[in-house]
Order: C-alpha cells, then structure tokens, then sequence
C-alpha cells in the first residue's frame, strides 16, 4: 500500500505537473490557432514562428534590461500589430479566392519560412537560454516543483480563462462570434467584420507570443523553436474541434497528460505515435472534433 | 463519336476537349524541358563536369516528389503536406536493399511494391478527412514518421544510414554506374520522364476526369454514379507510388540517406515548387523543381538565407500568379494547338 502511494507521490504526480505546465503552454499556441480558424477559415502554417518570434522578442528586450513581468505584457503588444498588418496586407489579398483554404495556407506557409530565416539571420542558429526569472522550488505534499512551472501553471490558466470570458461572456465576444457564424448577417447588422477579422488574427498571434515568453525560460530559444511544437497544436486544434476555444483546452490539456505519463513507461520518442493515434482515432470517430466550432452551439 | 474526349463544335470540325488540349500542351512543354536537359547532359560531359550534373539529378529526383504533390493537389484537390514520408521511404528502403542487393532494378521493383501497401494503409488513414484537415493528418503522419525513424538506431537515427554501394544498372545492352555524372544523369531523366508519362497518360483517362471532378465538386460526383472514395484512394496511392520511385532514386545518387529527406521542409519545398510551376499542370511541378533548385543554388552562393528570398518570391507567387508559371505559358500554346486539329 505505502508503495502505490509513494509511486503515486514521486513518480506520477510531478510527471502530471509537468505535463500541465506543458499543456498549458499548448493550450496558449493552440488556442490562437483554433480563434483564427474559427472565425477566418485560416491554417496559419507560420503560427508555430510566431510562438519563436515571441520568444525572441522577449529575449532582446530582456537584453535591453526590461524585467520579466514587463515582457508578460509588452510582448504580446507589440505582436497585435505584427498579426494586424499580416492579416491585412497579406491574408486579406488572397482571402476571397476561391480555395480559400489552400492558398491561405500555402501563403502563412511562405511567411513562415521568411519568419524563420529572418530569425536565424538576426540571432543565428544557435539556442539561448534565458534565465528563469523565479528561480527555486516549492515543496507541495512533499513533491518539489520548481517554481517557475507553478507560475506558468497559473498564469496560462489565467489567461486561457480570461480569454473564454471574453468570448463568451462580453459583448466584444458575441460580436465576434457572430462573425465567425453568419460574417454577411453580422456585417449587416453594423459589425465591421473585416476589423473583427485583422483583430482576431492579431490577438492569436499575441497568444502566440505570450506562450514563446512564458516557454523560454523552460525550453531554449531558437528559430527553429516553433517546429516541434505546432505538430501537438495542430494534433490538440483536429481533437478538440478547429474554431473551438473549449476543445483546444480540453484537449491540449488530454493529450499532454497522455503524452506525460506515456513517457513514464515508454521511450518519449513513442508518446509523438500515440498522441498522433489518439487524433487518428478521433478523426474516425469524430471528424469535426470533440466539440462543436466557433459561434456554432 | 468514339472518342469521348473529343468533341464537334459549332463549325463541325471535331477537336480534342480543353483538357485533352491542356495535357497536350504539357507533353510538349515537357518535350522542351527533356531537350534542354539532354542538351545539358552533352555539355556537361564534354567539360567533365560533376557538381552541376549532379546538382540537376537532384533536381530531377525532386521534381518526381513535386510530381506526386500536383497529382493530389492538382487533380484530386488535395494539399498533402507530407508526401516527404512516401519520398523518405523510397530512399530508406532502396539504400536497405541496395546494401544487400545491388540491383536498381531490384530495389525499384520492391520499392514499388511496398509503396502500393504503404499508401494503401496511409491513404485509408488520410481519407477519412478533406480539406484542411487532409493537410494536416497528412502533415502529421509525416512529422511522426521522420521523428521515429531520426531516433531508430537500426536505421542510423540522425545520421542516417550510409554507405550505400556504386551500382552497375543494366539494360541487357549495356551497362550505367551509378558513380558516372552523365550517365546516371540520364538514367534519372528517363525514370522521371516515364513518371511523367505514367501520370500524364492516367489523368488523361476517364479516371483521371473523374479526378478532376472530385476537385472541382466532391458533393455532385456521387450523384453522377461515381463511387469518390476508391477514385480518391487510387490517386492518393498512385501519388505514393511516384514519391516512393523518386526517392528511390535518392540513395543511388548521393550514396546515403538522412532523416531530413523526411523532414517538413522536403515537403514543403515540393509543395513551393508545384506552386511556383503551376498548379495541375504536371510539367509545371518538374519546372518549378528545376528553377527552385537553380535558384536555391544561385542565391546560396551569396548568402546561406536563402529561404527568405525563397518565401518572398513564393508569397508573390501565391498573391499575384496563382497559376505559376506554366499559367503565363500553357494557355499561349493551347490556343496554338487548338486550331486546325483534325482527330
């Protein structure tokens, strides 16, 4: 008995903490993947780019001495008009074609190899590593955690429910889902939905960004940064629905723990298959996703 | 009128359907491409050059995988994101069984067969979705492929597996190394070539039009009597097993394989050069490969950013000529070809 317990207390539950510090790093990236096609039926291939473009960011404004806390807010500021001008000079021309899907695609795609390489041209190949900015561990039921993956835990909880109160809860919120359910009856009802629209887009890539500056301390940073992680956005973004905010966070949630505790008893380079199954057999079973899309139910 | 591809018009001459006349017009773009690259193949042996003809059997292997991108993309309307994982498998498999046997035409033959059974499996898998979601359960499958085989040891992990033998490939008549610059140059040709044809010549069927629907109305095809999931399922094989040959080719050329050949980025540039060629042309995809590669070698020997030129040109491409190249030219010599053809 006292050794399934001690297994229960060493073993397992760090192994959980880890994956919910992960899954909810996942959750930020997927959700601003999720927004975005919800509302403009884009693929934003350039969004895992975005997440190291936040990362890079934040690291070049540490360099210039701005402490952590100031990042957590200037970051994502200076991405809404990065995500802005993109949505309207680039998405916007090729936007009313007609596959839509493809050519949105394929042009997010181009973005984010010139993101990439404009990374690796000004920074250089190389990862950093930032320094944590709260450093030690804290002692819960007996488990020491660091510190720094409790205060991503809460922070992105945080933020994750903030982001679902605006949306379903504010006026601001209803507009937008209501251009991502009918965009002709909603433009004829007085909501400007090509701002909705370039403010949606912005506001994914500042979750983006946010997610590069919560990881970087966690993870290195480097322009390739962004790769590993949009596969487990996308594969959290098919399983939880696209265009739906509650089954990103369902599911981003789901499928790190799945892949945490998978790792225990297997090789890690084996939990990538058994997430990549789970969203196969979701697929099946459920083509749509666990849960309905943006502004439908 | 026995051929149901051609059709009369208003003044009673009988004259190949558009499509027809589109796939015509490729074969003879195609027909220039083989003479420059015949003519290519001359000069470079008479200087004894090897980077070069190197340089453009990569190409030409590259533009087999691009070839398979505009089958689904072009034809079917489907955007695979990770035919790199067919590619891969064919240069894995072939580098495997040209260690043991050093036949090409053993490990093509084997190769085939495998990728039949590969893309059956894989395309069982992708063809439960459409549209985006196509892209990224294909993107994903990929992605997990590479990563798996980047950790097995048995297959070289990161390094990839080395070593692969100098082969001799018999024709009965005579032989080609595959160490020999020209020759091996001209082998490739002629394998792509007869992809080409291989492809030109099936999407020119009723199977192929049957494609062709699926892209431009899925919903409507099966009110016509068509059955849409074998139909999609035979293209997405079809274009593994391009792939696969491509890739196939891979290790005879260069003398090993790695992990990156199944990576995103080998994908993705197949995809970029099928864009840049031009959409559902098949020639545009074997053109685009080219000129990527020419300009990938150009640009990179300025600087080693070459993919943010690339992905600015590619951007452009998207936004102002979403036909790509073979769209300034093909409709050009349609209209040339569209006169005066008696059936």
């Amino acid at each position: 008995m006292a050794g399934v317990l001690d297994y229960l207390q060493f073993v397992l539950a760090p192994q959980v903490i880890t994956g919910l510090a992960l899954g909810v790093a996942v959750v930020l990236v997927a959700l601003g993947l999720t927004i975005i096609f919800g509302l403009l039926d884009v693929i934003n291939m350039a969004h895992g780019e975005f997440y190291a473009l936040g990362a890079f960011i934040a690291l070049a404004l540490g360099w210039l001495g701005i402490p952590f806390w100031a990042l957590l807010v200037l970051v994502p500021i200076a991405m809404v008009p990065i995500g802005y001008i993109v949505e309207r000079g680039l998405i916007q021309r090729v936007f009313h074609s007609g596959e839509r899907h493809v050519t949105t695609l394929l042009l997010t795609f181009g973005l984010g190899l010139v993101l990439e390489d404009s990374l690796r041209l000004v920074f250089g190949p190389n990862p950093y590593r930032p320094e944590t900015p709260i450093r030690g561990a804290v002692e819960i039921f007996g488990i020491f955690l660091p510190t720094y993956r409790l205060f991503l835990i809460v922070t992105g909880a945080v933020i994750i429910a903030a982001v679902a109160f605006v949306v379903y809860r504010t006026r601001l919120g209803a507009i937008v889902r209501a251009a991502a359910f009918d965009r002709h009856m909603a433009a004829s009802l007085g909501v400007p939905v090509e701002q909705v629209y370039a403010g949606a887009f912005a506001f994914g890539i500042a979750l983006a960004g946010l997610a590069g500056v919560l990881l970087a301390p966690i993870y290195s940073v480097f322009p390739t940064m962004g790769r590993d992680f949009i596969l487990m956005a996308f594969t959290v973004v098919i399983v939880g629905g696209m265009g739906s905010i509650l089954g990103a966070v369902v599911a981003g949630l789901l499928l790190t723990q799945v892949q945490s505790i998978a790792s225990l008893y297997i090789s890690p380079v084996w939990t990538d298959p058994i997430v990549f199954g789970i969203m196969v057999l979701t697929l099946m079973v459920r083509p749509q996703g666990l849960f309905g899309r943006l502004g439908h139910g | 009128m026995a051929d149901p591809r051609a059709e009369r018009s208003y003044d009673g001459v009988l004259r190949r359907d558009r499509l027809t006349r589109a796939m015509r017009a490729s074969n003879l773009l195609l027909a220039a491409l083989v003479v420059a690259a015949l003519v290519f193949a001359a000069v470079g042996a008479a200087v004894d050059d090897t980077f070069y003809l190197r340089l453009a059997t990569e190409a030409l292997i590259f533009a087999g995988l691009a070839l398979s991108v505009d089958i689904l993309l072009g034809y079917t309307g489907l955007l695979s994101l990770g035919q790199a994982m067919y590619f891969g498998f064919g240069a894995y498999l072939s580098a495997l069984l040209l260690m043991a046997v050093p036949s090409v035409w053993v490990a093509l033959g084997v190769t085939a067969a495998a990728a039949l059974v590969l893309g059956l499996i894989g395309g069982l898998i992708a063809n439960r979705v459409r549209g985006v979601y196509f892209a990224l359960i294909t993107f994903g499958m990929a992605q997990v492929a590479a990563k798996v085989v980047y950790n097995t040891r048995a297959l070289g992990a990161s390094d990839g597996l080395l070593g692969v033998p100098v082969v001799d490939i018999g024709f009965g008549i005579g032989t080609i190394s595959s160490a020999s610059p020209a020759g091996f140059f001209l082998f490739t040709l002629g394998v792509i070539v007869a992809l080409y044809i291989a492809a030109a010549y099936l999407l020119d069927t009723p199977f192929g039009r049957l494609l062709i629907a699926l892209r431009a109305n899925e919903r409507r095809v099966p009110f016509l009597g068509y059955r849409t999931t074998a139909a999609r399922l035979g293209a997405y094989v079809f274009a593994a097993l391009i792939a696969a040959l491509s890739g196939a080719l891979y290790p005879m050329l260069r003398g090993f394989v790695s992990p990156e050949l199944l990576f995103f980025a080998t994908s993705g540039n197949a995809v970029i050069a099928v864009v840049t060629g031009g959409v559902g042309t098949l020639v545009g995809a074997l053109y685009g490969s080219v000129l990527l590669t020419m300009l990938k070698s150009v640009i990179g020997s300025w600087t080693e950013h070459h993919l943010i030129v690339i992905g600015i040109l590619f951007m452009a491409i998207v936004i102002f000529l979403p036909r790509g190249l073979m769209g300034l030219v093909r409709p050009k010599l349609m209209r040339l070809l569209g006169y005066r053809e008696k059936p």
